[in-house]
């Protein structure tokens, strides 16, 4: 909740008095800040030190010489220049901060114990601080209708509000989505949403934490508890990989909301209303807190319905399930998706487990969603920092970081509007940041690396992928222009294309660029953590290449995989082909997740055991033969890496459901069924067992970690090392050319989606919105489509019947479908092995003949 | 309820052209709103928020506050009547207190076949002429009980209607600016001078016209 | 002869006042400010009072108070206002009776009887419930078996008094009001606390 300036340098030193003693302090800097600084706290509303000033509430008057006599200025749009003297105390200061708070209160109702923020409250807090005492107002308040909700989980008094423009400000100048602002302005302004459009935006519940006043409460908190019955700890969010700051406020072992807090590398206070309201999930019904098994047998028809075993029961079944693959098949015959989801100890103990124990390489914690491992993991790391350096380039290749990455959208957003960077997005379709970005260019899919040579490499000058040459050549001066030095946001663009492609683009700029920094725009919450700890095909933990393993892995290690190993989508088929055993689902759902749902089906029918460690029963763990509870978030301490390699403390703050563990002990109890020890006893144990192992990790102790002057969290080492994976520039991959009957399917993502943790989350469930078939309204014409009408899309895997819409965004001759959405599955379109999937569309009522003729526009 | 007409919005995109930033546009788009229903329906207002790029919340905060965009549906004939100090002295308050027996109805609401509402307002800048009422904006000075009733009667029957068009309509010609003859195009981020001083530059100081 | 002296204070007893009382058949009369089991009030319309803001359990040195509340329903309120009290729970076997929850309450929900004459024989009974502190229809508090409530005391259940001055004032001498109540809890307002004869 700590809304302090951030600490600063001072460059240009000027002197001011301030309360009688000559304080130096930054020229130009806000004299609310350079005060707050120096030990005197001003009293204030309206500023954030995150916001531009605006001077509404007048509460930070104090009274100022700047040669012209002392007079009363709002320190907060006061900038300090030389021979200043602030009198903070005075008695014209006093009488002015009575003043505003008498007048603030005239219409603030007093309804202090039914308010939520009652405790909380800077109106209250300063009252008592700095306010008169007793109102000579008698007459009636003002009266509004109490909470009106202006979207799902916001909720506004309008009789509270003390029109700070705190919200507002921060939905115009953050969040970019200007959908509240005053309204009757004069004597009864009031801050409210255009008529049955709701304050929808991603960032909402941003407006509940900076309102100075109870005006806008959280639905999902309204009533639950008080200020002072809540126990807080200090953790990062894991709802996706940024790693905003939170704090986790629980009470009676039930976490009841989470707040940002402001660490200034990554979210700046800022949280995304997924991960504030995410930690609903953990109470949710259905959260499983003993395991569930089939008895002994093997595996039957799924009528066998899951029930509850024991503990002791369950760890010999999977451990059973595990022993029986390594008789018939070997190591290879065990095979483990997901982790990403785990804590970095947890995930090393998972790996010491499945490489130094079981000996097999089949394990990937993407759900072949992601790009290649080796991008990430052998090329340098930037910072969120880096990416928004002011004046910099920055290209972005990936999904739309709003719908993935909410709070690195917001800092790359602020980086191109405040700070001048600018932004190259070469993303599937217009998104999020494409108002901002200097160049946007949306290639067709399958074309990405031929526009990034185009890019690089300069060229004839006609239109590539679809992207027309004043946009390619734009790009080409902006890079032209950086002095090498650049950043490289790269995720996964679409979940219909290879990522090869993306591979292919990325080592081209590498190789054109000397000084480029990989920022991997990858979404599961600890998926940098997983990839570094070894959760991937050919990795050991700090991104060493199995191939070059060094002697410490095999003299602490019982065993090492004996070669390469498969990626998720290798493992599936090789599931489906009834050559793995055991499939280990790490909290993973790849009948949802994984781009490919029939090949998912296959897999999970095709493999022999499937051992499920989750929270929750899904559709692929209710195929399980046992599931393992496991401890979630705020259950359980550790760390977690986030997308810059930073490495940040999660703390614990409830207990976990039943007997549900955290995923280290499970893997150590596993470990042991098996007749190994791994070794492990304590979180804090693993991490030194990490820090002595991993070369990334080398210098990072608990003690650092755990110290507060680190609570944003310590980058590991973000360069190769030598005996490092290594990202080699891949083999162009090779797709169909275009013609004119098909049209090639972009699969992007949104933030709310039926996945397993929205859907448990109250809050989020229900805001995934149905997806149409978004396309070119210039295809409109060729397929004789109309904007709102029926299609059928068909790929060869299968069909459908949706509602086309026109979209600008959407490149020509491609289409989008949402990934995940309620009303379709877009997986059952896709082919993994595909390098560009290609769907049909035809308008369902129109005649197929009309259509083709008109075809070849 | 009504978006804005084809013509409406062509002559919105006209209008839009006028200005540096398409949101400048915004308050003559809202009287062309005004004009096409009486009022500001919301579908106009978000017709208006589509044509200038900011969002509906921008454009009812703006309209919100100025007291003769309506976002109610109003008379075909709005009276203000003044109550103002000179007004009020010299028998604005009896005048009201007629209107509203003749109307039957209060400040702020509207009769009951739609022709008129009633107003009470504040200084309408005619205090010479005191007391002082207005129809749709249209002057009437030095107004009696009896010029009342007659004003009434005369919007009744039609015999007002080249003077007095229905609420929404400020002038029945539209405006029309020759192209060239547009007044400080000028992005305000690119203004180096004062636009006074680029005004009062000698080689055209008659910058008229910009009035909407 | 020593123990001659010892029946002469016996037999000098015999013709002296009594003091010792016949308890429990006999009570003594009780303090007026006597710090016993709470009750939760209702407005003379029968609304609750309590609105759930946690004070109490705030305030409490204990921690024996648990409360939570939770929005009003719309079409059958508990309480006036947005939020009831829907969870009320004072654990008996940690209240020490300071009084302090009726001095935080806002509202004049929680007061104390004069009932101190409770022995439960488990855990469970010692919790009682928001239905348990509950006055009834007629602002009566609810008898539980295990209390020894006798003819006339239910209608001493309102608090008698706030040390506090409404707006917190220790110098304030007035008038300290008492917010309408249903039932028997209604008291003639209580005066200042100045020395000279200013109380009741």
């Amino acid at each position: 909740m700590s809304e302090a300036p951030a600490d600063i340098e001072i460059t240009d030193p000027v002197t001011i008095t301030l309360d009688g003693r000559q304080v130096v302090v930054q020229r130009g800097a806000l004299l609310i800040d350079a005060c707050e600084r120096n030990g005197v706290y001003i009293p204030r509303f309206c500023y954030h030190p995150r916001m531009r000033p605006v001077g509404m509430c007048r509460m930070c008057l104090v009274e100022v010489d700047t040669g012209r006599g002392a007079s009363l200025q709002p320190s907060c749009m006061l900038q300090c220049s030389s021979d200043m003297v602030v009198d903070t105390q005075s008695d014209k200061t006093r009488k002015a901060q009575e003043g505003v708070l008498e007048f603030l209160l005239l219409n603030h109702p007093l309804d202090c114990p039914v308010c939520d923020r009652g405790g909380e409250c800077p109106l209250q807090d300063q009252t008592v601080g700095y306010g008169p005492g007793e109102t000579r107002f008698v007459d009636e308040k003002r009266h509004y209708e109490k909470p009106i909700a202006i979207s799902r989980t916001v909720l506004l008094d309008r009789e509270r509000c003390i029109l700070c423009d705190r919200c507002t400000r921060f939905a115009k100048e953050v969040a970019g989505d200007p959908l509240i602002d005053f309204q009757d302005r004069g004597s009864r302004t009031q801050v409210n949403t255009f008529p049955n459009q709701p304050f929808a935006s991603y960032f909402s519940g941003n407006t509940v934490q900076i309102c100075p006043v109870g005006a806008l409460t959280a639905e999902p908190y309204r009533f639950k508890a008080r200020p002072w019955d809540l126990e807080i700890v200090e953790s990062s969010c894991t709802t996706c990989s940024v790693g905003c700051r939170v704090t986790i406020q629980s009470s009676r072992n039930q976490v009841l909301r989470c707040l940002g807090v402001d660490s200034d590398p990554v979210n700046w206070g800022w949280l995304c209303d997924k991960g504030r309201y995410g930690v609903e999930a953990l109470n949710a019904e259905g959260r499983l807190g003993v395991p569930l098994g089939r008895g002994r047998s093997v595996k039957t028809d799924d009528e066998t319905a899951l029930e509850e075993v024991s503990w002791a029961g369950a760890l010999r079944t999977a451990a059973d399930a595990i022993t029986s693959a390594l008789d018939r098949r070997g190591p290879e015959g065990v095979a483990v998706i997901g982790g990403a989801r785990l804590t970095n100890e947890a995930q090393y103990a998972w790996v010491k487990l499945l490489k130094g124990v079981i000996g097999t390489d089949n394990l990937d914690a993407q759900l072949g969603d992601g790009i290649p491992a080796e991008i990430v993991l052998g090329l340098p790391l930037a910072t969120i920092d880096d990416a928004c350096r002011p004046g910099s380039t920055t290209v972005v290749v990936s999904g739309d970081p709003k719908e993935e990455l909410p709070i690195l959208y917001l800092r790359l957003r602020h980086a191109a509007v405040q700070d001048g960077v600018n932004l190259i997005e070469i993303g599937p379709k217009a998104g999020g940041l494409t108002p901002y970005a200097t160049v946007a260019m949306h290639p067709l899919p399958g074309e990405l690396a031929d526009l990034v040579r185009a890019v690089v490499g300069g060229g004839a000058g006609g239109a590539v992928a679809g992207v027309d040459p004043a946009s390619i050549e734009r790009a080409r001066s902006l890079l032209a222009d950086t002095d090498g030095e650049m950043t490289l946001v790269v995720g996964r663009r679409s979940l219909s294309e290879d990522t090869g492609f993306t591979a292919d683009a990325v080592s081209v700029l590498v190789s054109a660029y000397d000084k480029v920094r990989i920022l991997p725009a990858l979404r599961r919450a600890n998926v940098l953590g997983a990839l570094t700890m070894g959760m991937a095909p050919g990795v050991l933990p700090g991104r060493v290449a199995l191939a070059a393993a060094p002697d410490a892995y095999s003299t602490r290690w019982p065993a090492l995989p004996a070669g390469r190993g498969l990626d998720t989508t290798g493992i599936l088929t090789a599931a489906a082909e009834g050559r793995i055993d055991t499939l280990i689902l790490l909290g993973a759902d790849p009948l949802t997740d994984f781009p490919d749902r029939d090949l998912a089906e296959r897999a999970l029918a095709g493999a022999r055991n499937v051992i499920a460690v989750d929270q929750f029963v899904n559709d692929s763990v209710r195929l399980a033969e046992v599931v393992l509870p496991a401890a979630g978030f705020a259950e359980c301490a550790g760390t977690t890496t986030n997308i810059e390699g930073r490495i940040l403390k999660l703390e614990q703050s409830t207990t976990p459901p039943g007997t549900a563990r955290p995923d280290w002990m499970i893997a150590a109890e596993l470990a042991a069924e098996l007749g190994s020890d791994l070794g492990l006893d304590s979180v804090e144990q693993i991490w030194k067992e990490i820090a002595e192992l991993s070369p990334s990790h080398v210098d990072l102790t608990w003690e650092m970690l755990s110290d507060p002057q680190n609570r944003d969290g310590l980058v590991a080492r973000g360069d190769p090392l030598p005996g490092s994976v290594r990202f080699e520039a891949p083999e162009p991959t090779a797709h169909r050319a275009l013609d004119s009957y098909s049209l090639r399917l972009v699969a992007t993502r949104k933030l709310y989606d039926e996945g397993t943790m929205v859907g448990r989350c109250r809050s989020c469930a229900g805001l995934a919105e149905e997806t149409a078939l978004a396309m070119n309204p210039h295809d409109f014409e060729r397929l004789g489509v109309e904007d709102g009408g029926r299609v059928t899309v068909s790929s060869k895997r299968g069909s459908t019947v949706i509602e086309a819409r026109g979209e600008a965004g959407v490149p020509r001759n491609s289409v989008a479908l949402v990934v995940n959405a309620p009303n379709f599955d877009v997986g059952t379109l896709i082919d993994a092995n595909d390098a560009v999937n290609e769907v049909r569309v035809e308008a369902l009522q129109s005649v197929a003949g009309e259509t083709g003729s008109e075809g070849g526009s | 309820m009504p978006r804005l007409t084809p013509e409406n919005v062509r002559r919105a995109k006209e209008i839009i052209s006028r200005y540096p930033r398409p949101r400048s546009a915004l308050i003559p788009l809202l009287h062309l709103a005004q004009e096409q229903d009486g009022w500001l329906t919301e579908d106009a207002m978000e017709d208006v928020a589509e044509l200038v790029g900011v969002t509906p919340a921008q454009v009812i905060g703006t309209a919100s506050f100025y007291e003769m965009f309506k976002m109610e549906p109003v008379g075909r004939y709005v009276i203000n009547v003044c109550t103002n100090i000179s007004c009020l002295l010299l028998g604005g308050e009896t005048l009201l207190q007629h209107a509203e027996a003749t109307l039957g109805i209060k400040p702020g609401s509207t009769t009951e076949d739609g022709l008129f509402t009633l107003e009470d307002v504040e200084c309408v800048a005619a205090c010479t002429e005191a007391p002082c009422l207005q129809v749709n904006y249209r002057y009437f000075y030095r107004v009696t009980n009896d010029d009342f009733d007659r004003i009434l009667a005369d919007l009744r029957d039609g015999d007002l209607s080249r003077d007095i068009p229905e609420h929404g309509i400020l002038s029945r010609v539209p405006q029309r600016i020759p192209t060239g003859k547009v007044a400080n195009i000028t992005p305000p981020e690119d203004q180096r001078v004062p636009v006074w001083i680029e005004r009062a530059a000698p080689d055209k100081a008659a910058a008229g016209g910009d009035e909407a | 002869m020593g123990y001659l002296d010892g029946f002469r204070v016996t037999f000098k007893k015999l013709f002296e006042q009594r003091v010792t009382q016949q308890y429990p058949a006999e009570k003594q009369e009780k303090p007026v400010r006597l710090h016993g089991r709470h009750v939760l009030n209702r407005y003379e319309d029968g609304m609750e009072k309590c609105i759930g803001c946690e004070l109490c359990a705030g305030v409490c040195p204990a921690k024996c108070i648990y409360v939570r509340g939770k929005d009003n329903p719309v079409d059958d309120p508990v309480s006036p206002g947005e939020r009831y009290g829907f969870v009320y729970e004072i654990n008996y076997l940690r209240c020490i009776h300071c009084d302090l929850c009726v001095e935080a309450c806002p509202t004049e929900a929680i007061t104390e009887s004069k009932l101190f004459e409770f022995s439960f024989t488990n855990r469970y009974d010692a919790i009682y419930t928001r239905d348990e502190l509950l006055v009834d229809g007629d602002g009566r508090p609810r008898q539980l078996p295990w209390e020894d409530w006798r003819e006339g005391e239910d209608e001493w259940t309102s608090g008698w008094m706030r040390a506090t001055s409404p707006s917190g004032d220790v110098a304030f001498e007035n008038t300290v009001a008492w917010s309408g109540e249903l039932g028997h809890g209604i008291r003639p307002p209580e005066q200042g606390q100045r020395a000279d004869g200013g109380g009741e």
